[in-house]
């Protein structure tokens, strides 16, 4: 361990958190991955909407498309034209921004052209005023996922993964698109979504589709959505990707995998038994300041 | 996704689809391969990209069809199975076949797909009649998308080029992910309960050339300014299919409003 | 080139028919409850299963190789990426449970069982009505653990098989993503989207996914072991 590697490590750490926020909001102002079905039924249950209908795919396949597309783009620039990797990744951002941009729009207009029948139009002011704040989210997030990635391939770096450059951010696009979907967006489906339902009732399944339309003034609108995502969806879902970079590397940051490899193994172990047993405490905590459903009449048939 | 609906019936036959799609993505690989060597250029690699397109093209078909029945995982998944199937076998092909490695690969890839397709009906018990049929279809989308863009970026049929060029440039990673989202992505975008065949073909031909504008930037390196011509291309055939996919959003959508209120009554 | 076969390649196909398993086996632990999850209806993590099980697959996988960079031994290789993929797929499932908590104000609970076969809890109080439970409670993380473990150790050992094989570890790494996501879609079919762990009844039906990832691994293995590495 030295201070150059700690200090990296540290960088990629702050990156990912940045990253995973940042994911987690783009995926909340265009409605992707899985709240979005709600957001699918809502024109079905009766509930036309002026809410964005993203549906590229599922979130770790997108991200993992804009990560490769701004590595590839930083590579040949950086190998081709001998470009500053600074400069290089940022041009690459700029390019997946763009196709996270025609991916977008197309997904919108083909998912509301396809609900003609529940009367949902295709508004084109919600592509003009939603798809740059998409585009910008999807930047950010390529940007520090691809810097991650450099950090850990550039041959003149400590870490040098033996993976090439755009496969490194290939799988870290994954992995955050997996995060984004599994933390981030249940903010945005389970709460926001739903605002006009008791604070922790769930979603009842018999109120699939009812989703909020309208706002404080006027009609709800996607930018509305990602304003309340950020106070603690998009931050917590920078907390996971946080987590993961860093404490993946950090076993082998602090432990020199060529002579102590197991010793990095095993504090891995630690830290996934920890984990474990802070999901208990958090268990009965929650359960404990919640107490049981007051319509709790014996056993429910699952 | 809980809403999985397709809609309305096909118009193009799926065999005619498959006709095209296998005999465009072969005919433009061999093409590529063919005119880059006999002029001993790397101008003609962007005909391996066109033949892309046409199997992409049939993969969207593909994937809508067996989409249809409500797969319980999403569309996004059999996208990533068709090119994780097409990615081992078209490496295959490549590393045993020499130039006859695409055929090989896309045969592979193919018998592959039929025989997941048969096992997951047989013993998972998924009773989706048009299983079988539709992996194999899109196992060989798959396998000429990877072996397409792969040649497009080498711009020869060569293992040992292809695996410098490609594979350890990582340049693989753009074509996996942009080869699967546009096959993934047609269906996907348009799903809907009045979604046309003939929408999300066209949006194939657009997310196509997406992937194929993408692989076009990664031959920029390896294959030098020529890549620049598949970028055009790309960039053109984009333009000319999202204007006709906007123009058929037109023709069915409930109403494209420049802006505007919710309609009244809903449903 | 066809390489010459020898008792060397077999065994190389039996360990990666061996990883294939283990990635197919290791989903059915992930507790995935797909879209109804995300809007605190099931239980699970509110994501897809090939979604989740890629994602901490692959990122042991990246673990693995820099592993592989330092030593030969084929533990330490792939219980690297079993840890790698365990950590994502707990750090996911703790955050995913601050939001289902804090976010939402659901406590956890999952309905397939009436009592938390590693904990005892009773669960059908906390199951909120209208529903099939909520977040992830710690037979469900425990289950999704064992499942990152699984499908990382997977994904690492298909990985180490094939650069042993060609040498090169970008194409290795390539075919492991290849076989990974083949045995994980198959998996997912055989769950038919949702799944909550081990207690779960749809987890029965794992010798069917056995069996079919068991050929389909066989045959994919087969055709990996031939490539060379072209160098």
């Amino acid at each position: 361990m030295d201070m150059v590697s700690m200090g990296l490590l540290a960088a990629m750490g702050a990156l990912a958190t940045v990253a995973g926020a940042s994911e987690d909001l783009e995926s909340d102002v265009g409605s992707q991955s899985n709240p979005n079905s709600q957001v699918q039924l809502a024109a079905q249950v009766g509930h036309p909407h002026r809410i964005y209908n993203k549906a590229i795919s599922g979130e770790p396949p997108s991200n993992a498309l804009y990560a490769a597309l701004a590595a590839v783009t930083a590579s040949v620039l950086m190998s081709g034209y001998g470009m500053n990797a600074f400069f290089a990744i940022a041009i690459g951002a700029v390019v997946a921004a763009i196709f996270n941009g025609i991916f977008s729009v197309t997904a919108y207009m083909g998912r509301n052209t396809s609900q003609a029948r529940f009367n949902q139009y295709v508004y084109l002011d919600v592509l003009r005023t939603h798809t740059t704040a998409i585009m910008a989210h999807a930047y950010i997030t390529a940007f520090c996922v691809v810097s991650i990635s450099y950090i850990m391939t550039a041959p003149w770096l400590p870490i040098q993964h033996p993976f090439p450059f755009p496969l490194v951010a290939l799988i870290w696009g994954l992995a955050i698109g997996a995060i984004g979907s599994s933390t981030g967006d249940v903010h945005y489906g389970g709460e926001r979504e739903f605002q006009n339902y008791i604070f922790g009732a769930g979603l009842n399944a018999a109120n699939s589709g009812d989703i909020v339309t309208k706002a404080e003034a006027g009609l709800r609108s996607s930018i509305d959505n990602v304003w309340f995502c950020a106070r603690f969806g998009g931050p917590v879902t920078g907390m996971a990707f946080g987590l993961t970079v860093f404490l993946d590397n950090w076993r082998t940051t602090i432990f020199d995998p060529a002579t102590q490899g197991w010793y990095a193994v095993l504090t891995g172990i630690v830290i996934v038994i920890l984990f474990i047993v802070y999901n208990r405490i958090l268990e009965i905590r929650a359960r404990k300041r919640y107490g049981p459903y007051p319509e709790y009449k014996g056993d429910i048939e699952a | 996704m809980s809403v999985a609906a397709g809609g309305g019936a096909a118009k193009i036959d799926k065999t005619k689809l498959m006709m095209y799609g296998l005999g465009g993505g072969v005919l433009g690989i061999y093409l590529a391969h063919v005119l880059n060597e006999v002029t001993g250029t790397t101008y003609f690699s962007f005909l391996a990209g066109l033949g892309v397109i046409a199997a992409v093209v049939m993969g969207a078909d593909a994937t809508r069809r067996v989409c249809s029945y409500g797969i319980g995982t999403g569309v996004p998944s059999i996208g990533l199975m068709a090119m994780g199937m097409g990615l081992v076998a078209a490496m295959f092909g490549l590393s045993i076949g020499g130039v006859a490695g695409p055929i090989i690969g896309i045969a592979v890839s193919m018998g592959f797909g039929y025989f997941v397709g048969l096992l997951t009906n047989r013993i998972i018990k998924m009773n989706i009649p048009v299983m079988e049929e539709t992996l194999m279809t899109l196992g060989g989308a798959g396998a000429i998308v990877l072996i397409g863009l792969g040649v497009m970026v080498s711009g020869v049929i060569d293992y040992r080029t292809i695996i410098g060029n490609v594979i350890d440039t990582g340049y693989i990673a753009i074509i996996f992910i942009a080869g699967s989202l546009a096959i993934l992505h047609p269906f996907n975008a348009n799903l809907g309960p009045d979604e046309t065949q003939d929408r999300t073909l066209i949006h194939a031909v657009s997310a196509g050339a997406l992937a194929m504008f993408a692989t076009g930037l990664a031959s920029l390196e390896t294959i030098g300014s020529e890549g620049i011509i598949s970028m055009i291309v790309a960039a053109i055939v984009w333009l000319v299919f999202f204007r006709r996919f906007f123009e058929l959003v037109k023709r069915d959508s409930a109403g494209v409003k420049g802006t505007g209120l919710l309609p009244e009554g809903g449903l | 080139m066809i390489p010459p076969i020898d008792a060397s390649m077999l065994v190389h196909i039996i360990e990666i028919v061996i990883g294939g398993l283990l990635v197919g086996i290791g989903v059915h632990f992930v507790p995935v409850g797909g879209a109804p999850a995300a809007m605190a209806q099931a239980t699970g993590v509110g994501t897809g299963t090939v979604q989740l099980a890629a994602g901490s697959g692959l990122t042991g996988l990246l673990s693995a190789g820099l592993m592989m960079n330092y030593t030969d031994s084929i533990f330490l290789v792939v219980i690297s990426g079993a840890v790698g993929a365990m950590i994502m797929i707990d750090a996911t499932m703790i955050v995913g449970n601050w939001v289902y908590i804090y976010g939402v104000g659901a406590p956890l609970a999952s309905a397939k069982a009436n009592y938390d076969p590693i904990t005892k809890d009773s669960q059908a109080p906390y199951v909120a009505p209208g529903t099939v439970g909520q977040g992830i409670p710690t037979v469900c993380f425990v289950s999704g653990t064992i499942g990152g473990l699984l499908g990382g150790a997977g994904g690492s050992l298909i990985y180490y098989v094939l650069l042993k094989i060609n040498g090169d570890p970008g194409l290795s790494a390539f075919f492991a993503i290849g076989i990974f996501v083949v045995n994980a879609v198959i998996a997912s079919y055989n769950i038919q989207g949702t799944i909550e762990g081990f207690h779960d009844p749809k987890f029965k039906r794992v010798p069917r996914a056995f069996q079919v990832c068991l050929v389909a691994s066989l045959i994919i293995a087969i055709f990996a072991v031939l490539i060379s590495g072209g160098h």
